[in-house]
């Protein structure tokens, strides 16, 4: 009796198994969609081969919408306006969409199908994006987790970027990972530079694109990413710049003061960095070099546990420390802030710079990291 | 038995390079569902939810991450936390991201020390999944339990 109850449910569920395989298969190689247009912004238009996911669509035209989750509609950041000819909500996009949203034609680029002609709307600032392939001149150690990558951008391409922004670096397949991810870098070059970037990269532990980095990729090496990406840049102003970085955090702020330093810049800059023990500091020499070139700047380091041996006759304690010591004592009513690190370190600075007078209106960070 | 394509998608997840380098499963060939059974059992004996445990990790990660990478000394243990920028999605595919944050808690006493991210504290605590046996990331509920000092004697 049980195992006629139990051959019964093996047979429906495969059934239903292989009943699922064949639609999976027939929407591959049966429904054909054909050609479809999709009008971007009411002003431009590009005709694709229909059956793909509008995320994956665009980025073969090259319109690169943000995607922090790989397409898997977890992140929502492929958020974009759907005009006409999305279809219905699908229940993947329910959990990440508010009401607002839905009621404004929101949708998840890499949910919605091209199946018909769309009509969409993208902020112009993506339209931007390229993408660049790129040869790798230059690995080399800036501490014992972290490297700086040169990439020279191969072809006729040039980047043109803001200091402060970041390129999305595309990984390739390498021992167990068969497929390539991209991950988000700011470019610690001057933007001056068009035909070449640097980037810093710290190894993170079991990170897909940091082991490909630091253990797979050499110098001669062809890569793509795309770029130029984010907000996070120098704004307008006369007052003091406070910087205030940790690890990597510190590849943005390298391009900040290339660019004050290319610009004549006559503005008080101080940069904190923090580090936990003197082996995790690095571009020391360039600081020295920043403080002679530029009018008025201080890079003032803290290591919060340094060894014994490093025999540190510095600032000590978390970067917070002498960073609040310092500000208490200037008039902070102009002065604006960039920080770059980790979100611990994020969330602590913007306390005490709100504490201290630093409205958050003049405190600049990236909100992704 | 056949898998539903919405079982077919979670495995693809746990496997490696999809969401990270090794992937959750290790050398377990267990279906998932199996693995988050039997650690549950193991929580069962000690009188133990889901939820202490995680509540357990995530107190010993925020004490961690005040220090900003360097090693807190919470007297019984040190706890040491590695951030990196960047968020990453949950293999069971539900909507949300997770900070790229690494935790290492030593315990001086048993001189044993445990390793976990955000995001195994965010499966623990939703999934009840602890990894599967062999990989990068697993947490042998016992060893977790012994080391935290949880429980009743479920021994
Ligand atoms: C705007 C922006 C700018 C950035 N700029 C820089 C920069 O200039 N330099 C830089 O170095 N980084 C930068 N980053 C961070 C970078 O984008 C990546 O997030 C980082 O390098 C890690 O990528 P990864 O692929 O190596 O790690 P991933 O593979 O994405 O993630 C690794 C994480 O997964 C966890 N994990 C792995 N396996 C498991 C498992 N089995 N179970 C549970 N958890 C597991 C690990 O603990 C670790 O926390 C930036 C991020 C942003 C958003
Ligand atoms: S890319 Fe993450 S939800 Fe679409
Ligand atoms: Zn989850």
């Amino acid at each position: 009796m049980i195992s006629n109850i139990l051959l019964t449910v093996a047979l429906l569920c495969g059934i239903n198994g292989l009943l699922a395989l064949f639609l999976i298969i027939a929407e591959r190689f049966f429904l054909n969609y054909g050609p479809c247009t999709i009008t971007v912004n009411e002003s431009k238009t590009v005709r694709v081969p229909g059956g793909s996911s509008l995320l994956s669509t665009l980025n073969n035209e090259k319109i690169f919408l943000p995607s922090a989750c790989g397409g898997r509609g977890t992140c929502g950041t492929c958020k974009c306006r759907i005009t006409q000819g999305a279809g219905p909500l699908l229940p993947t996009e329910m959990p990440l969409l508010t009401q607002k949203e839905i009621a404004d034609q929101i949708r998840l680029a890499c949910q919605v199908k091209v199946k018909r002609d769309l009509s969409i709307r993208i902020p112009e600032a993506l339209f931007s994006i390229k993408e660049f392939k790129a040869q790798v001149t230059l690995i080399k150690d800036l501490t014992y987790d972290i490297k700086l990558i040169r990439f020279k951008i191969l072809g006729d391409d040039e980047i043109l970027f803001k200091p402060g922004q970041y390129v999305q670096l595309q990984s390739v397949s390498y021992d167990d990972v068969k497929e390539s991810v991209s991950r988000a870098y700011s470019i610690a070059s001057s933007s001056d530079e068009k035909k070449s970037i640097d980037l810093m990269i710290r190894l993170v532990p079991e990170g897909i694109c940091t082991t490909w980095v630091h253990q797979y990729l050499s110098e001669g090496d062809e890569v793509r990413f795309t770029g130029p990406m984010g907000d996070f840049c120098l704004c307008e102003g006369t007052g003091e710049i406070i910087m205030v970085a940790g690890g990597s955090g510190m590849a943005p702020i390298v391009s900040f003061l290339r660019y004050l330093i290319q610009t004549k810049s006559k503005r008080k800059v101080t940069y904190f960095f923090g580090a936990v023990t003197k082996k995790d500091l690095f571009y020391l020499d360039e600081m020295k070099r920043f403080e002679k070139e530029m009018v008025d700047f201080t890079f003032i380091p803290a290591l919060s546990q340094p060894e014994p041996d490093d025999q540190w006759d510095g600032e000590t304690g978390l970067i917070t420390v002498p960073m609040k010591k310092y500000i208490q004592q200037i008039d902070t009513e102009t002065c604006q802030a960039y920080l770059c690190g980790s979100p611990g370190m994020i969330k602590a600075c913007v306390q005490i710079l709100n504490e201290n007078g630093v409205t958050s209106d003049r405190i600049f960070y990236d909100p992704f990291a | 038995m056949k898998q539903t394509p919405g079982e077919q998608q979670l495995e693809i997840r746990f496997r490696p390079g999809q969401i990270t380098k090794s992937g959750f499963m290790g050398d377990d060939t267990r279906h998932i569902h199996d693995i988050i059974e039997a650690d549950g059992k193991v929580l069962e004996r000690f009188g133990l939810k889901k939820a202490d445990i995680a509540d357990r990790l995530t107190l010993f990660m925020d004490e961690g991450k005040k220090e900003l990478e360097g090693k807190v000394d919470l007297g019984e243990y040190v706890v040491q936390v590695h951030w990196a920028r960047g968020l990453m999605p949950c293999p069971f595919g539900e909507p949300g991201l997770h900070p790229k944050v690494v935790v290492h808690v030593f315990s001086k006493a048993s001189r044993q020390e445990i390793r976990y991210s955000q995001l195994s504290v965010h499966m623990i605590r939703k999934h009840g999944f602890w990894g599967g046996k062999g990989s990068v990331f697993r947490l042998e509920p016992i060893d977790v339990i012994r080391l935290l000092k949880m429980g009743g004697n479920g021994e």
